[in-house]
């Protein structure tokens, strides 16, 4: 049996592609990119690639270069014919040839096979994003239910985090207790990138063998995934007493971010968003460091893919929709005391947001147990 | 996304080899007449890059650039400003750029040193995107498949990845080894200490999955998906340390009368090695036909191109392209008087 927010996705995008009038949508993924391939399939992949053809009466073909994905597939995915196939682009070739000549679009358009489009006849397929983009920023009412759950499963983890982190221990090891905790839970899959230090530390990265010592920041975001939906939260940590720079800085942060989160509603737009996170840093002389040059992003929509649209930038005019989830997170080089973060996941709702995060706003203490 | 250990220690990955690992590269370029080689790196396809580097990107995309002249290799990487500095501190090899379109910045460094024929590591499945800029940026190059050229070079199977595989062995060992049949209630519970044990002793990544009921099915199934435990389940732990990756599946009962057997075809596994020369079929039959085994089926894997592993031998596979005397992952599926059992294990 397939799940409610899977049927519920295949409506809307049986609906999409109708409105489209595009008769084929060809959906390509992998562990990187898995959101389209999951949108229409309900499968997360997990190694080698796959492209899945989803026609307009509703059958969906799944093509995996990988037999033991293949394999997994069969036993989680009830609604779609799997199709293990070592050249993955010979066999969708072959499948779309039999089409005819009928309207295929195709997503994510850029990352589709070289050999796909281009072949001894080349295919005729056109780009297929505006089929499903909307669909994957803005979700259905069972689809935020998902990114409930693990809004609270990143709350939990931040928790565990928490508890992990002490002097002495490697930044690895905090991932593997936060790591641990999620597959207990049913978490196949967490973007999670760190950072310890102080004032040298420019962003976040994986962890690559720093050991925790007193008055370290570390920062984190977490993401979860649940049923394929991500959510995050963004925090940071002191370890032993945060010093006077360090609570400054902290608390420009959370007025950035709660300006930023006010400021949500349907029809604001993420440059909006943007600003007013932006103009708390400006109003403290730190204009500086909200440039590409210190931070990437202001904030990020989530769905099936951690960072996906609507990007929270000042040059981003997209308008916020009731459904969509979203990260406000005002991370970026601090000039005093290194980089830091805090962030707070939420829906996007007609006249403000819902709230999904319930950890506490504050710059943590941790210290030796 | 790749969020356990990142680092380069030139210890386990000397400088040297990874020279020696580019040079065999730039001679199979010459003698194919490509005036330079690009490779994509994801997650899901890091693996090339990562033999000729000591680097995968932990998320989103980049292009690895090796002109044959000998220039500094360039990745390009669509990865933040901010991580390049840290890139560079865990890549010893390449000249590190960040750009939102890392085919532009290739292209550009083709079309300057005048690049004619490029070969694209599996060109078929490279993405279109990055494959058109290409071609506008470096007007008149020819794209032209170099994944046979790679594989010549990627044949050479250096002692430094020898030692990486036998510790990602290791590790993966050491997560599989705490796992007790009779006090273990949910698959849950079972692949959470799997994949800490293998983080915490340094693993960049770690795929732990399950086949809750032997008695139902062979599939290998994720935390979200596992159902209730059998009687008797496995455990396969994929795992890259230092982007080396392997894996390693038991099969465990809470059966007394399965027990014996199970013990019986693990000690098999540990025990077969594999033929210097010939057909690897053949060998695998021989050596688990016997004691009331029976072979099922079995697969072997070994690093190729882009994929961390590739399907190189198996029982259902017509042509052996397994390449004798390299470490490869031995995957098998036994039947013990009608009772299944996997397992999965390195050959070195």
């Amino acid at each position: 049996m397939t799940s409610p927010a899977h049927q519920a996705r295949l409506k809307a995008l049986a609906e999409s592609m109708k409105a489209d009038e595009t008769d084929v949508l060809v959906l390509f993924g992998n562990n990187w990119h898995a959101d389209h391939l999951r949108y229409a399939t309900d499968f997360g992949i997990q190694e080698g690639q796959g492209i899945a053809l989803v026609r307009a009466d509703g059958s969906t073909t799944l093509i995996l270069d990988d037999a033991a994905e293949a394999d997994r597939a069969r036993d989680e995915t009830k609604t779609c014919e799997i199709v293990y196939a070592p050249s993955l682009v010979k066999e969708a070739r072959n499948l779309l040839s039999r089409e005819g000549n009928r309207k295929i679009g195709a997503a994510p358009f850029h990352l589709l096979p070289y050999g796909l489009l281009h072949g001894e006849k080349d295919l005729r397929v056109a780009d297929g994003t505006n089929v499903i983009e909307r669909l994957l920023m803005t979700k259905l009412e069972i689809e935020m239910d998902a990114v409930r759950r693990a809004a609270k499963l990143a709350d939990e983890g931040y928790a565990i985090f928490r508890d992990a982190a002490r002097p002495g221990r490697k930044d690895y090891e905090l991932v593997a207790e936060i790591e641990t905790f999620f597959r207990t839970k049913g978490v196949a899959e967490n973007f999670m990138i760190i950072g310890v230090g102080g004032q040298e530390v420019r962003g976040m990265a994986p962890p690559s063998g720093k050991v925790l010592k007193q008055g370290d920041m570390v920062t984190t975001e977490l993401t979860p995934c649940v049923d394929g939906y991500y959510s995050q939260i963004c925090r940071t940590l002191v370890v032993g007493e945060a010093n006077e720079a360090q609570k400054q800085a902290f608390a420009v942060y959370l007025e950035a971010m709660e300006a930023g989160i006010a400021s949500v509603a349907a029809g604001v737009t993420a440059a909006q968003v943007a600003k007013a996170e932006n103009d708390v840093f400006r109003k403290y002389g730190l204009g500086d460091y909200v440039t590409s040059e210190y931070t990437r992003v202001r904030g990020h929509g989530m769905g099936l893919f951690p960072d996906q649209k609507p990007q929270i930038l000042e040059d981003v005019h997209i308008p916020l929709e009731t459904g969509m989830t979203i990260i406000v997170h005002p991370n970026t080089y601090h000039p005093a005391v290194g980089y830091f973060v805090l962030g707070d996941s939420l829906i996007v709702r007609d006249k403000g947001h819902e709230l999904l995060c319930g950890t506490p706003r504050q710059l943590f203490s941790v210290t030796s147990h | 996304m790749r969020r356990g250990l990142m680092q380069w220690n030139p210890e386990e990955l000397p400088r040297n080899a990874l020279d020696t690992r580019l040079a065999l590269l730039r001679e199979g370029l010459r003698a194919e007449k490509l005036d330079g080689f690009v490779a994509y790196t994801n997650i899901a396809r890091g693996a090339a890059v990562a033999w000729l580097s000591g680097f995968q990107p932990y998320w989103n995309e980049g292009l690895f650039y090796v002109a044959t002249g000998g220039d500094t290799p360039v990745f390009a990487t669509a990865l933040s400003k901010r991580v390049a500095e840290w890139i560079g501190s865990v890549m010893p090899v390449g000249e590190v750029t960040t750009t939102p379109k890392p085919a532009l910045l290739i292209g550009q460094k083709i079309a300057h040193n005048s690049g004619k024929r490029i070969g694209i590591l599996e060109l078929d499945d490279f993405p279109a995107g990055h494959a058109q800029l290409l071609l506008e940026t470096a007007p008149g190059i020819e794209l032209i498949d170099a994944t046979a050229a790679f594989a010549k070079a990627r044949a050479h199977v250096d002692e430094a990845e020898r030692n990486l595989l036998n510790h990602a062995a290791r590790l993966a060992d050491a997560g599989l080894a705490g796992i007790d049949p009779a006090h273990t209630t949910s698959a849950q519970d079972l692949l959470g200490p799997c994949d800490e044990q293998a983080r915490k002793g340094g693993a960049e990544e770690c795929f732990a999955t399950i086949a809750p009921d032997l008695s139902l099915s062979a599939s290998y199934l994720r935390t979200d998906t596992a159902g209730p435990l059998g009687r008797s389940f496995a455990v396969r732990s994929s795992l890259a340390y230092k982007a080396t990756w392997v894996r390693r599946a038991r099969s465990f009962t809470s059966d007394p009368a399965l027990a014996v057997r199970y013990a019986q075809a693990e000690a098999a596994l540990a025990a077969f090695k594999a033929p210097e020369t010939g057909r690897l079929d053949p060998a695998i039959r021989a050596h688990f036909s016997s004691k009331g085994m029976e072979v099922r089926s079995w697969l072997a894997e070994q690093p190729r191109g882009g994929y961390p592993l590739t399907r190189v031998a198996g029982s259902n596979q017509g042509d052996d392209v397994w390449q004798a005397g390299a470490p490869f992952v031995l995957d098998i599926e036994l039947s013990l008087g009608g009772a299944r059992w996997l397992g999965a294990k390195l050959i070195a």
